[in-house]
């Protein structure tokens, strides 16, 4: 996704009561994270279990959370979404790069990747993939889950190999 | 000194304070000694208390928040001290209670004899206090009254594999009640 649809995405978020942005950075969400940075709005954790505790805290302290990641930390994570997050129903938005999404990407992504939209399934976790025609939308879907109490991710695939 | 015995000098000493607490037996205990609204017990998740801790110390700048937190499950998230020490929140106060084993899990050994989890602490920032029996913990608790963390309190405890109940709220409550209590 561009850069300038990245940047208005971060600000959507900032600017709708998300106060926190928590995660490890990913190539394919550089320029949101990029945004963040420069609005100083942004927390690097050295882990992505570590982020979504934080962001946990954050959010019990009544503070919403957005945690940014790629899908191999997302594959770390499965245990503390499910045995933290999911289990006391603590509302945060995980916004993920899904590497591996074209069969042509780096070795490393292929096989993660090919399970992604399977293991969102398995452990329930709502989601939708943005895309600069509807991230509107979609992030506006993102926020109503959180008042509702409920988790969720958004997506963004990597089109291209460089 | 046990684990049980020191979670009951701390939780008298400290009064009303929020306390974020590691899963397993310190946990248990820290329920049946001093169940309060304001404790989160993170049931799941190993080793993410001191992160949890983190992310409420950040936000409620004007609360102390206590963490208590094992051998085990900080070895399990080394990082967080890295960004505890980057961040250095003043209201975080950070108890290891170190028996040198994953007493919850069967008493398997961790590593902590070997290396110095408080020394790892130091060297990202934190202040830091060692403890070994029931006087020194009385001394420090005093010192860091009036002291800004991060502070990391490492206290030396025997195996004790005689744990207390389980956590009987259910994780949904205990969220509310701990949502409700720290405003």
């Amino acid at each position: 996704m561009s850069e300038d649809f990245q940047r208005k995405i971060f600000d959507f978020f900032a600017k709708n009561k998300i106060e926190n942005f928590v995660g490890v950075p990913d190539s394919t969400l550089k320029h949101f994270i990029a945004r963040g940075l420069e609005q100083k709005k942004i927390l690097i954790a050295t882990r992505e279990e570590e982020a979504i505790g934080i962001a946990a805290g954050m959010t019990l302290s009544k503070s919403l959370s957005l945690v940014f990641m790629q899908n191999a930390g997302f594959a770390n994570s499965i245990s503390t979404i499910t045995s933290l997050i999911q289990l006391y129903s603590i509302p945060i938005i995980f916004l993920i790069g899904w590497r591996g999404y074209l069969p042509s990407d780096a070795p490393e992504h292929t096989k993660i990747g090919k399970i992604q939209p399977s293991l969102l399934k398995l452990i329930g976790l709502r989601s939708k993939i943005i895309m600069e025609k509807n991230w509107q939308n979609n992030c506006r879907w993102a926020l109503q889950q959180l008042r509702h109490n409920r988790s969720c991710a958004l997506i963004i695939r990597r089109l291209s190999n460089e | 000194m046990n684990r049980k015995e020191a979670i009951q000098i701390i939780s008298d000493r400290i009064g009303d304070e929020i306390i974020v607490s590691a899963n397993g037996f310190i946990g248990r205990d820290l329920f049946e000694i001093n169940d309060k609204e304001n404790n989160f017990y993170m049931i799941g998740s190993m080793g993410l208390s001191s992160s949890i801790g983190l992310g409420i110390a950040l936000k409620k700048p004007k609360k102390r928040v206590y963490i208590f937190d094992g051998d085990g499950n900080i070895l399990m998230n080394l990082g967080s001290l890295a960004t505890i020490g980057y961040l250095k929140p003043r209201n975080f106060f950070h108890f290891i209670f170190d028996n040198n084993a994953h007493e919850s899990t069967g008493g398997q050994p961790t590593v902590s004899n070997s290396i110095k989890i408080q020394k790892i602490a130091k060297v990202t920032g934190y202040k830091i206090f060692e403890v070994r029996n029931h006087t020194e913990l009385q001394k420090v608790l005093t010192k860091i009254k009036n002291m800004s963390g991060p502070t990391m309190i490492h206290i030396k405890i025997e195996r004790n594999s005689k744990s207390s109940k389980r956590v009987k709220h259910d994780p949904i409550h205990i969220r509310d009640r701990f949502m409700r209590s720290i405003k």
